[in-house]
């Protein structure tokens, strides 16, 4: 019964939240702003890389191709990470400050958790659209237009091997999502830098424009332990690249550190709650 | 009221407008620290990825002087163009639009405070970048970078002021028009590449990112100072600068004209929850 509820609330959370999201616009426009984003962000590293083959540096036209088809796809899949970040972090401010419902949904019988998880769901569909038509499109540019020949068939990924990575994954960003979420009821100001902070944390530290043994030796530590980096290493290896041969370590360090993740998450938004329902903050108005 | 009282009315109302902004981000340390460490942490991604592919070392300077720059569009997006709809969502606007003084005193307010915030930030980011990445710079003429830079913000400010009054009957789609013009922004301008104008890169798209004033203002920044030009290598830019900004003006004060008649008309200037 209690998860049957929990499911069905939820399900209203993400109505409400797709309807906020997508409504404001027709579909063709919507899809056309989740798109301009990710594919902007993957063209900067694409003319970098692109820009250092042509500057004749020391390394094989092999490496820039196989280089590109790892920026991209470890770019485009970055868009999960994007969205749910962006979408989270603010998630609370949005309904705390500016439509001044979040007191009405803290005292229905559902409670926070799973508005929260549907809210975050559709940050997940969000970022499942940037990924498809960031791929596309790459493909379509990169090896269409502008005959690169970069190795990404996108007929031929391991939906295997993708499929479980995808769904850790997002599991794992949805549990950082949530600890966004406990920051921002106990905060205040903090809306609008903390999503971006965590997504540029992640940028730097979870291998996605270059590998993390590129990194600072002290500072690889830090990769290890984020599920993004396992999750991107997965991701690529459904598709045939770089790291080959490691993917079920990937997948099992993915796991590992998704249910670590989301424990933290659950304790930490708990956590937040009690504080928050202590100190009044829950209809605090900030927007002075 | 004489033209004399009407002049000092609305620079009194620029100044005040300016105050709130400087006094409003800076009160918080947190905040300011995040603002200049938080561009290190794309700068430093660009920077490791530069080395990866084997790129020369001022390739970092330059991502350096970009990320500092990124800064100044960010604000200008976030804070001068979608300004005007986040102060309709909070019920400023109509105060704004009753107030005895220009909105165009009231936008330049705006621009100044956002591009001295954003000013120090910027020294911040590039002190930091250059202290952590130890990137070399080669700046033989500061009297022109400063001229460049200063000619630069006032294009890219002159810019949002135009855009606040597209901004300003936006409903949700502030939101996400800001967030769209971000990336493709920082692509076309060559914030994170060692140069835009190069063979490499199709004319077209030179052509295109040369619209943005970001895009000129950089590219004559990264000459003066990591590849030690002065002002003969920039004068085109110079020119092409302050182009910008006599065109971007009046355009800005006739679409906020224009746009004002339109909310007006249509009822939406105090619209909230669009």
């Amino acid at each position: 019964m209690a998860v049957a509820d929990f499911i069905k609330s939820a399900r209203e959370s993400f109505r409400v939240g797709w309807k906020i999201e997508s409504n404001w616009t027709d579909p063709v426009l919507f899809a056309t702003y989740q798109i301009v984003r990710p594919l902007a962000s993957l063209l900067i590293v694409a003319f970098i890389v692109i820009i250092g083959a042509s500057l004749g540096t020391s390394a094989s036209a092999g490496f820039y191709s196989q280089y590109l088809a790892w920026l991209i796809v470890g770019n485009a899949f970055y868009a999960y990470v994007l969205q749910v970040m962006l979408g989270m972090a603010i998630l609370v401010h949005v309904d705390r400050t500016e439509y001044e419902v979040l007191k009405n949904i803290y005292i229905s019988p559902g409670t926070l958790h799973p508005y929260v998880i549907g809210r975050g769901l559709v940050s997940v569909l969000n970022g499942t659209v940037s990924v498809i038509l960031t791929l596309i499109f790459s493909v379509l540019i990169f090896n269409g237009l502008l005959h690169y020949n970069i190795p990404l068939n996108l007929l031929q990924v391991n939906v295997f091997m993708l499929f479980p990575a995808v769904i850790l994954g997002i599991i794992g960003l949805l549990a950082i999502g949530y600890m966004l979420c406990a920051v921002t009821i106990v905060s205040n100001r903090m809306e609008f830098v903390l999503g971006d902070s965590v997504s540029g944390i992640f940028f730097l530290l979870g291998g996605v424009i270059f590998p993390v043994t590129g990194l600072p030796t002290l500072i690889q530590p830090i990769s290890r332990v984020l599920p993004i980096t396992y999750f991107l290493n997965a991701i690529r290896e459904s598709f045939g690249l770089l790291p080959t041969g490691q993917y079920l370590s990937d997948l099992g360090f993915l796991a590992l550190t998704t249910v670590v993740t989301v424990a933290l998450g659950i304790g930490l938004f708990r956590l937040a709650e009690q504080r928050a329902r202590k100190l009044g903050l829950i209809d605090r108005k900030s927007e002075y | 009221m004489t033209t004399r009282e009407e002049l000092v009315t609305n620079l009194r109302a620029a100044y005040a407008r300016m105050w709130v902004r400087l006094k409003g981000s800076n009160r918080e340390v947190t905040g300011l620290i995040v603002e200049i460490g938080l561009p290190i942490l794309t700068i430093g991604a660009y920077v490791i990825l530069y080395r990866t592919i084997g790129l020369s070392i001022q390739a970092g300077a330059a991502v350096i002087i970009g990320g500092a720059m990124v800064a100044f569009w960010t604000n200008v997006l976030w804070n001068m163009s979608a300004q005007w709809f986040w102060e309709r969502e909070s019920g400023n606007l109509e105060m704004y639009l009753v107030a005895p003084v220009s909105r165009m005193a009231v936008l330049l307010g705006m621009a100044m405070g956002g591009s001295l915030n954003t000013a120090m930030r910027a020294v911040g980011i590039v002190l930091l970048g250059v202290f952590i990445f130890q990137v070399p710079f080669q700046l033989h003429d500061p009297f022109s970078a400063a001229f460049v830079f200063v000619l630069t913000i006032a294009a890219l400010y002159t810019l949002g002021m135009m855009f606040a009054s597209l901004f300003m009957l936006y409903g949700r789609e502030a939101y996400h028009t800001a967030n769209l013009l971000q990336e493709p922004v920082y692509f076309l301008s060559g914030a994170y590449f060692p140069a835009i104008y190069t063979p490499i890169v199709p004319f077209a798209l030179q052509a295109t990112a040369s619209l943005i004033p970001m895009t000129i203002g950089l590219d004559a920044i990264r000459r003066l100072a990591i590849y030690g030009g002065d002002i003969t290598t920039v004068w085109l830019h110079i020119l092409a600068l302050i182009a910008c900004t006599a065109i971007l003006f009046p355009l800005a004060k006739r679409s906020l004209n224009y746009m004002e008649s339109l909310g007006k008309k249509e009822g939406r200037l105090t619209l909230r929850w669009q």
